[in-house]
Formats: structure tokens, C-alpha cells, sequence
């Protein structure tokens, strides 16, 4: 393992290099370098699975975090490349030219933080929203409770009390 | 004799027609096709999911599938929902399988905060999984016969599933969510008398499964149909990320079980079952094979499992636990394939992000969609439930 | 493929002669599993409406709303959790996590109404068919809790390490064990109401979980000005009503604010508090007493902008709380910490100034816009038993009192005490220390009325004191102190059997058969204290009202008869601490009112 990760090290500039508690290797790379780095993965060391590639949102930093776990069933190992991209008119190279299926995440990811992948087959189709006119939903700063109260209404009679607050109320009103 | 209806098959490439993108159109004003939804409500379809399909005659000439019915966020709720109610929620992920997303998250969450549960309820964590593989077999291995019309033993597998689920019951409270495994450990010991009662229930399905193979296995219109339908060529297994069964049916050795051992797995015998012609009839087999291991896999366990122990790990406070920031990757063997989660925590009490990848994203997309192409319609079903597809875990 | 593949199918048909599996309907004849999570059940008399199932609730679907006879009172919101099965999972979350084990699910299996309204009702309050069902989801036993029932030990010096010396015996917890007690908490803020000061409890909590300390200091200063000396000797009615101590043990509520007030520097205090510049308002009040009230008025008033002045007649500042409670309690550098960042609000204190002898109230109340009394209670109270006058029978305030200032406390090597309260354990503790400084060893018996289940003492007081080596001996009613030769012998007692009588006036019955003789030369009472309020005088209490047992009437705002006269602390309410602080917070809020607001222009006596 230490062998691929010194040449990963050398040939690209990675950093925060660590392993997650399951015994996943994770490190970020310059979002420039991310395709070059995954296609030396899968060609020359078999990470030969793409497992996952997932989205976080660090609103507070205004970073997307990207995550691409590929995976090398001979060897049994995971690596998480984690690259970090501007929140604001984001955009990544896409991949589907490596793993056809990437399209799907990236379509979904697409539709759910608003990310762009250029040239990504069908990123523009609709994945599970149909008809959606609002922020995309998986941003953090798209907030489910205050839409679901805006656009439905609650079920009428629903009321409740703060323990604390409503015995001030009844047992000392005024101090 | 080039774009005559008996060429087609050889040459798609021109049917239909590439516009001057170099991109097949589907001119259905051409009278050659005709558009057909099969589901989103539809006997045929695996949960609530639709297949947009282009045929022509009875061929399918392309398959679009359409997720969405079923969306309800939930990656999204967890955001607002400490870690221990982010349980009950994400059963929701996956309703016939739902104690893998309970294992998932528990693991996911004891892992980010340095936890270990006690023995007691790694094993009984692993009778909760091996017991809803059974329950989900019981439907998915008759049920392959009802997609092609033989409906009874896929009928009779309701019941047989039925008695695991009375088993269920009496273990966790509940008959199809059961909400048994939660972070920190499980949440009951086995019922007193317990053990008999499953084995009895195991006698029943052994039983019950020789009927199946009987009715379905060796049926010569079953095997007419699925053999050599929905050929997954093994060199798509990675470049897809196909898993489970799909992956094993086309010669793999993979199972998460064997491969990533977790729980006690290690400490059980088995084998990976594995068959080569990667066709709708082999992953059928495939599945049937699944269904004597996990019997096996269970009196395994019984018979190792120890007798006393504790339930739950101390944890902080459910109410405000914190985890630190980390990610971690946690995954098991479903009924169909490595069910995995991708967890970040960000030092609150929400977690950052909980990403689930089940297998039916490939399996019921990509998949999916490339399998159906040149299919007959009459296999769409077939060849959809041999993927066994799950949409609410491609939507979440 | 086969012959065999073609009639194999065929057997199928064998099933035609098999029995149906299925079950008739209706299902009832099948009950739920033992476990079976159904409908809810809530036993209301055990329920608290604490709010923790609805806090843990991931679908909203618990209200707590008020019920018809279930009374708000000390430890009990008087609300229930009222469910909407709407929204409900039957996850049973609520009931692994419910604090009392009031909650629970029946094994219903079925319940079909055709008024969607029905669903959504209180258990235990809205009658249900299955009220009586006793199967059904509860919370997994044993080991199988969602936070920790158990304290977090605090340290403290061992007997033997504490028995002759003054030095603090609770040594406070780090920041590890603080943190560790504070996840114990569960947020229901039940104890806000039953703490006299209501303090944000919750809130401090949560201060320490999120490891900010500042913001805990700043909470704690809301209603409390001196939580170094509550974060010690508090006497914590919080705890009793904690929602944690119905399964386990209450949260060391104490102990956290302690560990809030010692982890915060005196130098940081006026940034923290924000306290730096506070402007002033041109309006002075007169504090009588330095002890809580006085202070926790002095304290708010100042803030506010009021300039004070507090007259005291010892040398030092604290009342009871530096004269009264024991060093080994109570550190005096922790009580100087405390009051030295009330003076540093501008807070001036004249020491050694007793009001009615050195300057009268008269002229307080025509040099102040407004006075405050909490002169407290320092005389003690006799017995007067024959044999009282003795010169070596002493009152356990006076001796207190010497020990603090440092004077030459009268010991023998084998004393009495007598009194069953927390201030005899503190006489008994202190003079132990004393004795085994000076001659090496305990010689001291503290006796009592009441037994040893209705001592009035806290339970570990009296455990401690005998750890100590004192030796306690309740229930005896004292007859005469045996004096020869102008010296004490020591104590005869009866045994004592019952306190009141049959309408509940103190009235001790004792057993004159049952006598014991308890050995000392010298005897110290300490069976209360009244109060000195000499410094009223006549023309001055023909304005006030008092009412039959001597106590002077006030409004809520502690403000007496005589409009510019605030009035509070032990005198007015009592017993301890916090209600001082308390009464003070809202005189210094009544007095506020009184200058600026409504009576601005009345005129002065
Ligand atoms: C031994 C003992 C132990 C105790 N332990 C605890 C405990 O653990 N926890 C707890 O909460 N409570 C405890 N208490 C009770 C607590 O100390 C009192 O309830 C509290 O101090 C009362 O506050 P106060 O402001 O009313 O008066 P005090 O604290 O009594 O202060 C009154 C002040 O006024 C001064 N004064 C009196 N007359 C005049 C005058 N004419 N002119 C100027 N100054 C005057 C006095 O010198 C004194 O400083 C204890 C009491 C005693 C005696
Ligand atoms: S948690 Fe229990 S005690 Fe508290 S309100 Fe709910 S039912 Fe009542
Ligand atoms: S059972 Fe679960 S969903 Fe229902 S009220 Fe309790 S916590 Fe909420």
C-alpha cells in the first residue's frame, strides 16, 4: 500500500494524506489533477472501480468537497480522493470518460448541489426532480424544514410547550 | 438487405437513425417505434420505478429508466437529525432490506467515534443481517418464476418469508422495519426459545426450497427463458461496479463478506457462489445457492454465538453526541450486492453528509438501461428483477 | 435440459391438497409479539413531561401539552407527550430514551377509527383499548441506556486526609470529568423552576458540552453573582427534581457550575461579563449586611448604574457564608474572589459599621434614595435547659464566627453538641478538626431530636462527620447539663419518640425510662438562630407590618412598609444561599422600579 501511496506522493501533488478509521486511504488533490491521477489509478494499479463519488457540502468554507472511492478488488483496497472546488458557478472535469457510469453520480449531483460536469452524457436530464424550480436541494443552504412549512400546510391543531418555559409561566410569570 | 427489419440486430448502429450529431434519434413520428412506460405502477417493475421504452415490434430499442417516485430526501433529513435519529430514518433507504442501512449507519457512526460494541451484539447484529437476506431470497429467488409468468411459488415464498418475519418480531418489535441495530449495539436479546423457533423455520424453507427447485429451477420454460437472456459480459462487472450476485453470476469471486470481512464473518465457514454464463438464469442460481448458504450462515451462527453478553457499548449521551470531523467508508454484503455508505462527520451532533451507494445504481441505471437494449419485452421484467433493482435506494 | 425439466413442474399441484396457511380474519386471535412496538402507553403519575421523548422524536410527532388535573409543581412540567400517529414510526426511540420509564408500546396489533382526529391523543389520558395491556416495547434492560444514570465520582480528600485540617475536601472536577457529567444532562431545564434563583441550568450545561466556558460565566452571572460560593455549598434543590435521579442518579448540577466559576480567571471576569463601563445613573442605595442578599443586590443594582454602599458590621465581607460555613466548605479566597468582582463594579463596602449603633437607619434613608436590610440571623438560639448559663456552654454561630476571625476558640477533649442540623454537623466537623490538631484525637458526640431518618442534616454530612470521627447519636431530647464543681459533667438525655403533636405543633414527647448521660466539658448549641433587628427603631416599625411570628411583611419585590426599605435574605425567607441571592436580584429590580418608574416623586420620611 505505502509503495502506491509513495508513488502517487511523487507524480502528484497530494495532500492532507490519512487514513480514515476504516483503513481507508484518503488524500486531496488539485481539482486539475484529479483525471490524470485517476486514470494512472485504473490503468496502471488496478483500482479498476469507481464505488462512489459523493458530494459534501462545506457551505462555511464556500468549498464543495468532491469525492472520488476507487477500488482495487485484487488487492481489496479503497482510495478516497477528496478535491475541493469553488461553491460558487461550480464546475469539474467529468469522468464518465473512465467509468461510463460516473454519468449517473454526476447527473445526480448535478441536480442535487448544482454542480456542472461539461460534456458529461445526460447531466442535463432530470434526475429525481421533476418539475423542480428551486435551489438545488442538497445545498446546505436549501432549508427542507422551512420550504416543507412554506409550501405545505401543517396538519391544524399541532401545538406544543417547552417544559421550562411553560412552568415559569405557571409557577413564577414575572421574575 | 441493409436497414430491413431482419438486419437490424446486426447493424443498430443506423436504427434507429444517427442525426448529424452522430446521435441515434428515435423519430417515433416514423411509425417504426412506439414509446411504452412500464411502471411506475406495474406488476412487473421492482418498487416504484418506471422504464421508458422505445420499442419496436417486440424488441426493445432503448430503455430509460426513471427514478423520483419515491424521493423523499433523505440524505437530506439527516442533516437536520442527530446520529442516533438518523436510524429509523435511513431504514427507509431500502424497504426489503432495511437492516443493512441500520447496520450501515451504526458502524459508520461507532467508527467515526471510536467505538466497539460488544460481542454479544456483533452477533446478534449478524443474525439481524442474515435473517433479512433469507426474508428478501424467499421473494426475489421464487419470485425470478413470477416475471415470466409463474407466479404460485412466488406466492408460496410470501409465507415462508412470513415466518422469518415472525421471527423478526419477537427478536426486534417489528415486522419489516425493525429498527434492531443502532449505534452503540443492538437493541434485545434473543427471545427466550428463540433458536428452536428459527430452526424449525430454516427446516420449513430448506423444505419449501427443494418445491422451488422443483416448480422454477428445473422448469423447462423457466430455463427457455432466462438462459442466455440479460448477458452481462463480465468486463463490465468493474467498469460498472456491479456487485453481488450480478458480479458472482458472471464468475467473480466478490462478496464483502469474504472480502471485507465485518462482525464475526471471518469466523464462520463459506464459500463465494459463483456461476459463469452471467445470464438471468445464472444469477437466479446464483441467488438459490445464497439462500443454503445463509441458512447454513445462520445455524453457523447460533450454534457459535455466545450466551450472555452485553447490548449496548456506552455511548455519550444520544441527545448531544458529537462526533469529530472524519469520513469513513462503511459497507456490507446485501441480498444484491455491496451496500455501501460514505459518512462525513463535521464535530456536531448532525452528520455532515451520509451518501449511500447500493448496488441498484449501476444495477438499475446503467445496467439496466444497456441490458434491455435488443431485449424482447416480454423479458424486460425478467431481466430487471434478476438485477434486482431497489429505486429507494438509488433515491434516497 | 430434460424430460425430468418438463414434469418436474407438475408437482407443483401437490400443494392443491395441502392445508391454507393463512390465518382468518380477523388477526386478533394472533397477538403481537412481547416486543411488538404498538400504540403508545404512558403511566401519567410516573411521567414528568420532561420533554425528552419528544426532543428525541426524529418525525415531530410528540406535542407536550398541558392535562386536566396534572398540576405544574416542583419536578413535574404538568405537561404529557401527546402523540400524532401522523407522523409516528414506531421507532420507540421515546421510550428507550424517556427518563422516568414512564413510556411504553403495547402489542397492539390492530386499531381502526374512522375519525382521523383519534389518532393523535395522550396516552395515559385518553382511554384506549389497550391501556391494560401489559406486553408490548420497553426500554431493553440491562446495560442498555441512551446516556449514563451514573454521577461522574467527584474526588475528594479521604478521611484521613482531611480530619485535622481546614483545607477543601471536594477537590473539583477537570475538565474531562466536567464534560463527561455535563453530556449527562438531557436539557428538560425541570430544575430552572425549582431553583430559587431559576438559573439557566440547561443553558450552563450546554456551555460546558460546548467546552465555553465564558458564555457558561456569562449565564451564570444572569441570576447568580456569586457561583464560585454556590458552585460549592449550594444547597442544590435543582438535584432533587433532576429528571435523571427518578432511574439513576441526578446530575451533579453543583459541581458543574463550580467547575464554570474556577476555570475562569478573576482577571478575565469585567471582559467576560462585559461589565467594563457601566454608566452611571446618579441614584445611591444603602446595603445593610454583606452577606448574598446584600451582595446579590449591591451586584444588579450596580450593574444597572446605582451607586452602593454596603455597611457591615464585622471586619469582613460574606455574612454566613465566611462566618458561618466552614473553611473546608467554603475557601475564603473563593468568597474573595466572588465579592472582589462586585467591588470592582464600583461596589464600595464599610466594614466594621454596625447600622443602629455606629449610623442609624434614619439617616441611611435620608442620605440613600433606597435601602436594602439582609442583616441575616447571627444569635443563636439556647435551649435553656437547666444548666445553660454554664460559661462553657456556647451557641455554634459564636464559635463559628471566632474560628473564621481567627480567635481563640475555647476545646476540651470531650465536648457535646447539640442540634441535628447541617450547622451542628459544621460545629462538630470544625471543633474534631480542632481537637485533633490539638490533643490528637475526636472527642466529640453530637446528639439530636430528631432520629436518624428525620435529621434535618444532609445524609452525607452526617456520613462525613462520622468518617471524621465525631460520633452522631440522634433521637435523644436533652434534660440538664450535670455540672459539679462549676464544671461541666455533661448531658443528660431521654430518649426522645415523637416531635409533633397531633396537630402538627412542635411539641417533643420523650421516654423518661430510656435516659443516657453523654460525657463533656463543654456544651455547644446549635439549634437556630433568630435575628437581631435592633437597628429598627419604634417610629420605624410603627410603619412596618409584622406579622404574628415576628416577620415583617414585604411585597414581591421585597420592598417593606416604608417605601425606600428593601427587606430580604434569612430575615424574610431563608434558609440559605440562593434564596438570598434570588431575594436580592429582585429587590435590586424592585428598587429599580420603585426610583424610576411609578413613584418617582414620593417623598421621603
Ligand atoms: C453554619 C452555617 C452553615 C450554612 N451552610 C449553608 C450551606 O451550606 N448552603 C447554603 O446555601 N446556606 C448555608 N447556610 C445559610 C446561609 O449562610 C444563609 O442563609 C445566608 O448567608 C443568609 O444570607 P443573608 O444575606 O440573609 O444574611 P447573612 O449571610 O447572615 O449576612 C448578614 C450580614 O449582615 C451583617 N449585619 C447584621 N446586622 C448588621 C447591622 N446592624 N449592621 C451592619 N451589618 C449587619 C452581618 O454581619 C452579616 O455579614 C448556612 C448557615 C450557617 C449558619
Ligand atoms: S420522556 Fe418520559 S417522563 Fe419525559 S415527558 Fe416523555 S414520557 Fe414523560
Ligand atoms: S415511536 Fe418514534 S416516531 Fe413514534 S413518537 Fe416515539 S420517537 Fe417519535
Amino acid at each position: 500500500m505505502n509503495e502506491i501511496i509513495e508513488h502517487i506522493k511523487k507524480r502528484f501533488p497530494v495532500y492532507e494524506i490519512g487514513e480514515g478509521p476504516n483503513g481507508v486511504i484518503l488524500m486531496s488533490v488539485e481539482a486539475s489533477r484529479l483525471v490524470p491521477m485517476l486514470t494512472s489509478l485504473k490503468t496502471n494499479h488496478g483500482y479498476s472501480i469507481l464505488v462512489i463519488l459523493s458530494t459534501v457540502d462545506w457551505l462555511e468554507d464556500c468549498k464543495f468537497q468532491l469525492t472520488y472511492i476507487v477500488n482495487n478488488p485484487e488487492e481489496k483496497r479503497d482510495l478516497g480522493i477528496r478535491v475541493f472546488i469553488q461553491r460558487e458557478d461550480a464546475e469539474m472535469e467529468s469522468i464518465h470518460t473512465l467509468w461510463e457510469h460516473a454519468a449517473t453520480f454526476q447527473r445526480e449531483i448535478k441536480e442535487m448541489f448544482g454542480i456542472n460536469f461539461p460534456g458529461s452524457p445526460g447531466v442535463d436530464d432530470q434526475f429525481l426532480l421533476e418539475g423542480w424550480d428551486n435551489k438545488p436541494p442538497m445545498r446546505r443552504d436549501f432549508d427542507t424544514k422551512k420550504y416543507a412549512e412554506e409550501t405545505f400546510f401543517p396538519r391544524p391543531g399541532r401545538e406544543t410547550n417547552d417544559p421550562a418555559a411553560y412552568m415559569k409561566q405557571k409557577l413564577y410569570p414575572d421574575e | 438487405m441493409s436497414n430491413t427489419i431482419f438486419d437490424w440486430k446486426k447493424d443498430r448502429s443506423m436504427f434507429p437513425e444517427p442525426d448529424k450529431d452522430g446521435k441515434p434519434v428515435v423519430e417515433l413520428d416514423s411509425q417504426k417505434y412506439i414509446k411504452v412506460w412500464q411502471g411506475p405502477n406495474h406488476p412487473g417493475v421492482t418498487g416504484n420505478m418506471a422504464l421508458e421504452l422505445t420499442i419496436s415490434g417486440d424488441e426493445v430499442m432503448e430503455a430509460k429508466t426513471h427514478v423520483g417516485y419515491l424521493h423523499r430526501g433523505f440524505e437530506k433529513l439527516f442533516e437536520r437529525r442527530r446520529y442516533m435519529q438518523c436510524f429509523p430514518t435511513s431504514i427507509r433507504m431500502c424497504v426489503p432490506e432495511p437492516d443493512i442501512n441500520e447496520y450501515n449507519l451504526s458502524r459508520g457512526t461507532e467508527l467515526l467515534s471510536g467505538i466497539e460494541v460488544p460481542e454479544m451484539a456483533g452477533w446478534l447484529r449478524m443474525i439481524a443481517l442474515e435473517m433479512a437476506r433469507l426474508q428478501v431470497l424467499l421473494r426475489t429467488v421464487p419470485g425470478q418464476g413470477g416475471t415470466i409468468g409463474l407466479g404460485l411459488p412466488a406466492q408460496w415464498g410470501l409465507y415462508y418469508r412470513e415466518l422469518i418475519l415472525d421471527r423478526f418480531e419477537e427478536l426486534t418489535g417489528g415486522r419489516i422495519y425493525h429498527m434492531y441495530i443502532l449505534p452503540g449495539g443492538v437493541r434485545g436479546l434473543l427471545p427466550d426459545g428463540f433458536k428452536k423457533r428459527l430452526e424449525d423455520n430454516l427446516v420449513k424453507i430448506e423444505a419449501f426450497m427443494k418445491e422451488v427447485d422443483r416448480v422454477v429451477y428445473s422448469n423447462a420454460v423457466f430455463k427457455k427463458r432466462t438462459k442466455g437472456i440479460g448477458v452481462v459480459p463480465p468486463e463490465w462487472i468493474d467498469q460498472y461496479g456491479a456487485t453481488g450476485p450480478v458480479a458472482r453470476a458472471a464468475g467473480y469471486k466478490r462478496d464483502v463478506r469474504k472480502d471485507y470481512p465485518y462482525l464475526y464473518y471471518d469466523r464462520l465457514d463459506f464459500d463465494y457462489n459463483v456461476e459463469h454464463e452471467s445470464d438471468v438464469f445464472a444469477r437466479f442460481h446464483v441467488r438459490r445457492k445464497d439462500v443454503d448458504t445463509t441458512i447454513d450462515l445462520l445455524r453457523q451462527i447460533m450454534a457459535k454465538m455466545p450466551e450472555k453478553g452485553e447490548l449496548r457499548a456506552e455511548t455519550p449521551n444520544v441527545l448531544h453526541w458529537k462526533i469529530p470531523r472524519g469520513e469513513t467508508l462503511v459497507r456490507c454484503e446485501s441480498s444484491r450486492g455491496e451496500y455501501l455508505f460514505y459518512m462525513v462527520a463535521d464535530g456536531s451532533i448532525y452528520p455532515r453528509r451520509i451518501n449511500l451507494r447500493g448496488p441498484s445504481y449501476t444495477h438499475g441505471v446503467v445496467l439496466l438501461e444497456k441490458l434491455l437494449v435488443n431485449a424482447n419485452i416480454s423479458d424486460v421484467s425478467s431481466i430487471m428483477v434478476s438485477l434486482a433493482t431497489c429505486p429507494p435506494e438509488i433515491e434516497r | 435440459m430434460s424430460l425430468k425439466d418438463i414434469f418436474s413442474p407438475f408437482t407443483a399441484w401437490g400443494k392443491a391438497f395441502e392445508k391454507p396457511v393463512t390465518i382468518k380474519d380477523p388477526i386478533a386471535e394472533r397477538p403481537g409479539a412481547d416486543r411488538y412496538r404498538g400504540f403508545h402507553k404512558n403511566d401519567i403519575s410516573t411521567c414528568i413531561g420532561c420533554g425528552t421523548c419528544e426532543t428525541i422524536c426524529e418525525n415531530e410527532a410528540i406535542d407536550l401539552v398541558p392535562v386536566e388535573g396534572i398540576e405544574t409543581k416542583d419536578g413535574d412540567s404538568g405537561l404529557r407527550p401527546r402523540v400524532d400517529y401522523g407522523r409516528c414510526c414506531w421507532c420507540a426511540l421515546c421510550v428507550d430514551v424517556c427518563t422516568t420509564g414512564s413510556l411504553s408500546l403495547t402489542n397492539t396489533y390492530t386499531w381502526v377509527e374512522e375519525d382521523p382526529e383519534a389518532y393523535r391523543f395522550t396516552p395515559g389520558v385518553d382511554e384506549k383499548p389497550w391501556d391494560k395491556e401489559e406486553k408490548g416495547w420497553k426500554k431493553p434492560e440491562p446495560g442498555y441506556e441512551f446516556y449514563n444514570l451514573n454521577r461522574v465520582t467527584m474526588e475528594h480528600l479521604e478521611p484521613e486526609e482531611r480530619d485535622d485540617t481546614f483545607i477543601e475536601m471536594v477537590k473539583g472536577f477537570s475538565k474531562e470529568q466536567a464534560e463527561k457529567e455535563a453530556d449527562r444532562c438531557v436539557e428538560c431545564g425541570i430544575c430552572t423552576a425549582t431553583c430559587p434563583a431559576h438559573m439557566g441550568i440547561p443553558e450552563y450545561i450546554k456551555a460546558i458540552r460546548n467546552d465555553d466556558l465564558e458564555e457558561g460565566l456569562r449565564i451564570l452571572y444572569d441570576t447568580n453573582p456569586l457561583p464560585e460560593i454556590c458552585g460549592r455549598i449550594c444547597t442544590h434543590k435543582c438535584e432533587t427534581v433532576c429528571t435523571l435521579g427518578h432511574r439513576g442518579e441526578a446530575l451533579s448540577i453543583r459541581w458543574l457550575k463550580r467547575y464554570i466559576a474556577d476555570q475562569n480567571p478573576s482577571e478575565k471576569y469585567k471582559k467576560i461579563l462585559n461589565s467594563e463601563f457601566i454608566e452611571k445613573n446618579g441614584k445611591k442605595v444603602a446595603i445593610i449586611g454583606s452577606g448574598p442578599s446584600g451582595l446579590s443586590t449591591a451586584h444588579y443594582l450596580a450593574l444597572m448604574g446605582y451607586e452602593c454602599t454596603i455597611f457591615e458590621k464585622l471586619s469582613k465581607a460574606g455574612g454566613m457564608m465566611r462566618f458561618g460555613i466552614p473553611e473546608y466548605r467554603l475557601p475564603y479566597d473563593q468568597i474573595d474572589k466572588d465579592i472582589s468582582y462586585i467591588e470592582s463594579l464600583g461596589v464600595k463596602i464599610k466594614y466594621n459599621t454596625q447600622v443602629g449603633v455606629d449610623i442609624t437607619l434614619d439617616e441611611l434613608g435620608k442620605k440613600y434614595d433606597a435601602v436594602f436590610a439582609g442583616t441575616g440571623l447571627h444569635m443563636g438560639r439556647s435551649t435553656r435547659i437547666e444548666g445553660t448559663d454554664h460559661k462553657n456552654v456556647y451557641q455554634a454561630i459564636d464559635l463559628l464566627r471566632k474560628i473564621t476571625l481567627g480567635e481563640e476558640v475555647p476545646l476540651t477533649e470531650h465536648i457535646v453538641v447539640i442540634g441535628g442540623g447541617n450547622v451542628a454537623m459544621d460545629i462538630t466537623r470544625s471543633l474534631a478538626r480542632l481537637q485533633k490538631q490539638k490533643y490528637g484525637k475526636v472527642g466529640i458526640i453530637t446528639t439530636s431530636l430528631e432520629t436518624e431518618d428525620k435529621m434535618p442534616a444532609d445524609r452525607e454530612e452526617v456520613i462525613e462527620t462520622r468518617e471524621e470521627g465525631a460520633v452522631v447519636n440522634p433521637g435523644w431530647a436533652p434534660q440538664y447539663i450535670e455540672i459539679e464543681n462549676d464544671k461541666i459533667k455533661g448531658l443528660h438525655v431521654a430518649q426522645c419518640y415523637s416531635l409533633f403533636d397531633e396537630e402538627g405543633k412542635f411539641n417533643p414527647q420523650c421516654n423518661l425510662d430510656n435516659l443516657q448521660f453523654f460525657e463533656g466539658n463543654m456544651v455547644v448549641e446549635s439549634i437556630g438562630q433568630g435575628m437581631d433587628l435592633s437597628y429598627l427603631t419604634e417610629d420605624l416599625k410603627h410603619d412596618l407590618e409584622i406579622d404574628r411570628r415576628g416577620r415583617i411583611k414585604v411585597n414581591e419585590y421585597f420592598q417593606s412598609g416604608i417605601p425606600w426599605l428593601f427587606i430580604g435574605g434569612d430575615i424574610i425567607q431563608g434558609p440559605d444561599v440562593i434564596h438570598g441571592i434570588a431575594n436580592g436580584h429582585k429587590a435590586a429590580r424592585g428598587i429599580d422600579e420603585f426610583l424610576f418608574e411609578e413613584k418617582k416623586d414620593t417623598p421621603k420620611p
